[in-house]
């Protein structure tokens, strides 16, 4: 599905991203864990196209993203509050994204059923702009909004920062509920080691731009990790 | 989707905090703009009349064809200064699946829709119509306004791509100022004579379509271009690479004289030399200061009523960067206002370190003017007098204006989209700065001499100077008063 070949980010001599090859199959929920400035942004960023890469490719679906534009139609992405217009309401920016998806009115209300108990009364028929929700809801925005026009891939930075407990508990059934019920790739990145490890299949460990270790093992995962991150 | 994106640009200048004052800048612009328009059609409808009294018992053809050219320098000179670029919020965008293509399309296309994109039609199209058609025939009119016109629009787009490109440089100034040369270099001082030799282009242009052809083809060329390079540069970075932490402990020694104000003085020194847009203002005052050589050789403005248009040159001459910088007064600080609220005096020592600022580079450009004596002494007499009066009075009138309802504006995102450069509305305020001067100095001028207009102006500007702090308290209590008002605008639109 996700296929990075020699990706390299480079600002002057100071090398951020370096990874050689990573290979992301369909349906898979990959995990993305590392130490501040280890890249994790910086490789989402890469992966949508939003930032430069000094070397390297990254494709989806075979498709390199910075020579075409399709891939975008079936990625969704929520990475910071500046990818939200901020000047509209809730109601009206995902009313903005059904004509920009060509969702019809019910796809759009079935779509935001799913988030009524993670929205909490807070999100939908609210009169209040964008700019000046809190930064939880904010979150909350940009992830129903990344989850929009059916994607094949998400892309989620740090999905669980800045959001209550119980709503943190909430997306995590979210995410695991319609990995269940479709085909969707997640990437997550997340500090959270417990909820990372709980939701994802696989988990890469960055530091400094590197991949330094790639975990499968469910049920090893949490140890290695706290091992790594306790130093 | 092009409707919808418009749609949302729309959206967001009505829900702009600074709406009421985008607004009011959007009227007068449009007002300014209608009556120029107005006086250029009208010029446009006597051209050939004044091209008689210009070149008596010459075909105004001829020589209208050979001026043509210092037409299109102008028109260089007055996009650099005025056209805007094009902006918008990239990043709430990208992501989505709108093509990058149609976007920058939108953007291209919205910066078209511009009063200075019919000025080339205004002024030529009577003259083509009533002269040229009568010698040429109708198609020769309008394969010669076809040519004027297309040659205007290929500066727009090719300004869009210059401007984005070289506006923070060295280069784009030079470029500036050779393009300035060679209008007026080469007929004044008579090197060559580059209206002679453009002219049978437009000559040819009469009788023939193949100019206008050219040219058609040459503004699809450019819009290309800006496309081309607006499209390949859509991406969150900055334009070239990473900037270099430049400038490292450029701290002005002096400043720190005066305390807490003085410090952040020196903080908004380094803010202006490590921001793009700051930056262009910098070097447009000193780019400003050549603005003298204009007026003051000119043997049309030496004496009679002329001479009075040396007061409003020695105000922009000492005063421009106060003018331009001061204009956004508290928009600067936007991203990091609640910094100063949450300190003690902050808000005070903020505005009082401005003033700093702007004083000490007022006195700079001053000093900097002080060989233009070499015209005269009574010029550095102008300069000296304008200076007070700037540093008196007019610096408390500007800030006082641009308090009210200060925009947020962010420094710190890369440069690309959502960088104006400098436009129209930033010269705004030299409106009321031409009327103030005046009110002093005319009735004393009129009265009794030059002299005694100089004389009244520097008087009151050393008034203004020693009544500095009651004068100064007033704009720090109105930012104080307005506080919270501020810094929540600020605060919602980063």
């Amino acid at each position: 599905m996700i296929k990075v070949t020699e990706l390299k980010k480079q600002y002057k001599e100071a090398v951020v991203l370096d990874v050689t090859l990573l290979e992301i199959p369909k349906s898979e929920c990959f995990g993305l864990v590392g130490n501040n400035g280890a890249g994790k942004t910086t490789l989402f960023r890469i992966m949508l196209d939003l930032v430069r890469a000094s070397n390297g490719r990254v494709e989806i679906d075979g498709k390199d993203v910075s020579k075409s534009e399709e891939w975008k139609r079936t990625t969704g992405a929520y990475l910071d509050e500046h990818m939200l217009l901020s000047y509209l309401t809730a109601d009206e920016y995902f009313q903005t994204l059904r004509k920009i998806y060509g969702l019809s009115e019910a796809d759009l209300q079935l779509h935001l059923d799913m988030f009524t108990e993670f929205f909490n009364d807070e999100i939908v028929g609210k009169k209040k702009y964008i700019r000046d929700l809190s930064k939880g809801n904010l979150k909350k925005v940009g992830i129903a909004a990344a989850l929009m026009g059916n994607p094949e891939v998400v892309l989620l930075d740090e999905p669980f920062e800045n959001l209550d407990p119980s709503s943190q508990i909430r997306l995590k059934k979210l995410i695991l509920q319609i990995k269940e019920a479709s085909q969707v790739t997640f990437l997550l990145s997340s500090h959270d080691l417990n909820h990372v490890t709980e939701i994802c299949d696989r988990i890469v460990l960055l530091e400094k731009g590197k991949i330094i270790n790639d975990m499968r093992d469910k049920s090893a995962m949490l140890a290695e990790l706290d091992a790594y991150f306790t130093g | 989707m092009l409707f919808e994106l418009i749609r949302l640009e729309l959206l967001k200048s009505f829900r702009s905090t600074a709406f009421a004052k985008s607004v009011m800048v959007a009227i007068f612009l449009g007002f300014l703009a209608i009556m120029l328009l107005g006086y250029l059609f009208m010029a446009g409808i006597f051209l050939n009349r004044i091209l008689q009294e210009i070149a008596e018992g010459q075909d105004t053809i001829i020589v209208l064809n050979s001026g043509l050219i210092f037409f299109f320098l102008v028109e260089f000179m007055y996009r650099y200064f005025l056209q805007k670029l094009p902006v918008i919020e990239l990043e709430s965008l990208l992501h989505l699946p709108i093509s990058k293509k149609k976007i920058i399309h939108m953007l291209l296309g919205r910066s078209f829709f511009s009063p200075l994109s019919i000025v080339a039609l205004i002024l030529f199209a009577p003259f083509a119509l009533t002269e040229i058609s009568t010698q040429y025939g109708m198609s020769g009119a309008i394969s010669w306004l076809g040519t004027v016109v297309f040659i205007s629009w290929t500066l727009h787009w090719f300004m869009l791509w210059f401007k984005q490109r070289f506006e923070d440089s060295l280069i784009g100034v030079i470029i500036v100022f050779i393009v300035l040369l060679l209008g007026g270099g080469s007929t004044y001082m008579g090197w060559f004579n580059l209206g002679e030799m453009v002219s049978p282009f437009f000559t040819f242009a009469m009788s023939s379509f193949i100019p206008m052809v050219i040219m058609l083809v040459l503004c699809l060329v450019g819009y290309y271009l800006a496309f081309s390079y607006y499209l390949n540069n859509a991406y969150l970075e900055d334009l070239a690479k990473e900037e270099e932490v430049r400038f490292i402990n450029q701290s002005v020694g002096f400043f720190s004289r005066f305390g807490e104000a003085g410090e952040l003085a020196n903080l908004e020194w380094k803010l202006i030399i490590r921001h793009k847009k700051s930056r262009t203002f910098l070097m447009l005052s000193a780019f400003f200061l050549l603005y003298g050589t204009i007026f003051y050789d000119n043997p049309a403005y030496q004496s009679g009523p002329m001479q009075n248009i040396f007061i409003f040159v020695g105000i922009f001459i000492t005063g421009i960067f106060t003018i331009q910088y001061g204009q956004l007064f508290l928009s600067w600080n936007s991203g990091y206002f609640d910094f100063f609220l949450s300190r003690k005096d902050g808000i005070k020592n903020l505005v009082k370190g401005k003033y700093l600022l702007l004083l000490s580079i007022s006195l700079l450009c001053f000093l900097l003017s002080i060989p233009y004596v070499y015209f005269g002494w009574k010029f550095l007499l102008i300069h000296f007098a304008t200076f007070l009066f700037n540093a008196g009075i007019m610096i408390h009138l500007i800030i006082y204006l641009a308090i009210w309802k200060p925009k947020p504006m962010d420094l710190s995102k890369g440069a690309m989209f959502n960088y104006e450069g400098v436009g129209a509305a930033q010269f705004l305020m030299i409106i009321p700065m031409m009327v103030a001067p005046y009110l002093i100095y005319l009735p004393f001028a009129l009265i009794f001499n030059f002299y005694a207009g100089l004389a009244a102006l520097g008087t009151i500007g050393v008034v203004g100077i020693l009544f500095f702090n009651q004068l100064a308290a007033i704009n720090v209590n109105r930012v104080l008063k307005n506080r919270h008002e501020i810094s929540s605008s600020f605060r919602q639109e980063l």
